[in-house]
């Protein structure tokens, strides 16, 4: 998996291309996450449109990140997930945890209300 | 390093070889013309077994192996992945859609396992370990 990352404003988005399966690049994210976090950048955008699929290591990856933030008072939304992922959120009922956007630009936007 | 023969995968217990698996399960299917969202299926549920296997099982000790061979039927796949750790029983992970679990970060691979596949077996290996296999229907 590789991660790239933009700002937008106060917004952070992370664009990680590839499957998410596990291994050691999988922790990329994870790590990335925790690092902004500590940096003072609490709002994060994870576009996933580069991501085709992810089991349940990608997911717990995903849960990793969003209890960072919100620990710390941030708050992470998910944008562009795949059919193949959306299927899986539903599945194991995370799509009730995570809020999920059509576009980053949705997502970035969703945040400027708080 | 991955040992290959015919329809058959055998890893060393390391996290990284997970790539090697999903490339050898991906690439059979393609060849036995399987549709690409039942690849994506397949493989989903192949990476979470080894992932178990590799972690859960063999412990992450390189001198163990974790088995993966790939069957072709009429109108399935068959897919069964040994390991050689000690035997997990699935019986004793807590439900993973349960509200007070839904923000583990664990627990879910059989779950997304049996969700995603037809038949879904997992035994004592005749070594000691645990032996888990899955059906597809593809036809």
């Amino acid at each position: 998996m590789k991660l790239t990352s933009r700002e937008e404003g106060a917004v952070v988005v992370l664009e990680p291309r590839g499957k998410i399966i596990g291994g050691p690049d999988a922790t990329v994210l994870r790590e990335q996450v925790r690092d902004l976090t500590n940096s003072g950048k609490k709002k994060i955008v994870i576009d996933l449109a580069g991501v085709d699929w992810m089991n349940s290591t990608g997911l717990g990856i995903l849960i990793s990140c969003l209890t960072t933030l919100r620990n710390s008072g941030g708050e992470l939304k998910l944008a562009r997930i795949t059919e193949k992922i959306e299927s899986l959120l539903t599945i194991t009922k995370l799509v009730t945890v995570f809020d999920t956007y059509d576009s980053a630009e949705d997502a970035i936007s969703a945040f400027s209300g708080d | 390093m991955p040992e290959i023969s015919e329809n058959k995968i055998v890893i060393p217990s390391q996290p990284a070889l997970i790539r090697d698996i999903d490339e050898f399960v991906e690439a059979k299917l393609r060849e036995w013309g399987v549709a690409d969202t039942l690849i994506a299926d397949i493989a989903i549920c192949a990476t979470e077994i080894v992932n178990n296997g590799i972690y859960h099982g063999n412990k992450e000790d390189p001198q163990k192996l974790v088995t993966l061979q790939l069957e072709s039927g009429e109108d399935e796949i068959k897919i069964t992945i040994t390991d050689e750790g000690d035997y997990f029983n699935p019986d004793e992970i807590a439900n993973p859609i349960a509200e007070e679990n839904l923000l583990r970060e664990v627990g879910r691979g059989i779950f997304i396992v049996r969700q995603l596949m037809d038949n879904v077996t997992i035994r004592q290996a005749e070594g000691g370990g645990t032996e888990v296999t899955f059906t597809k229907k593809i036809a």
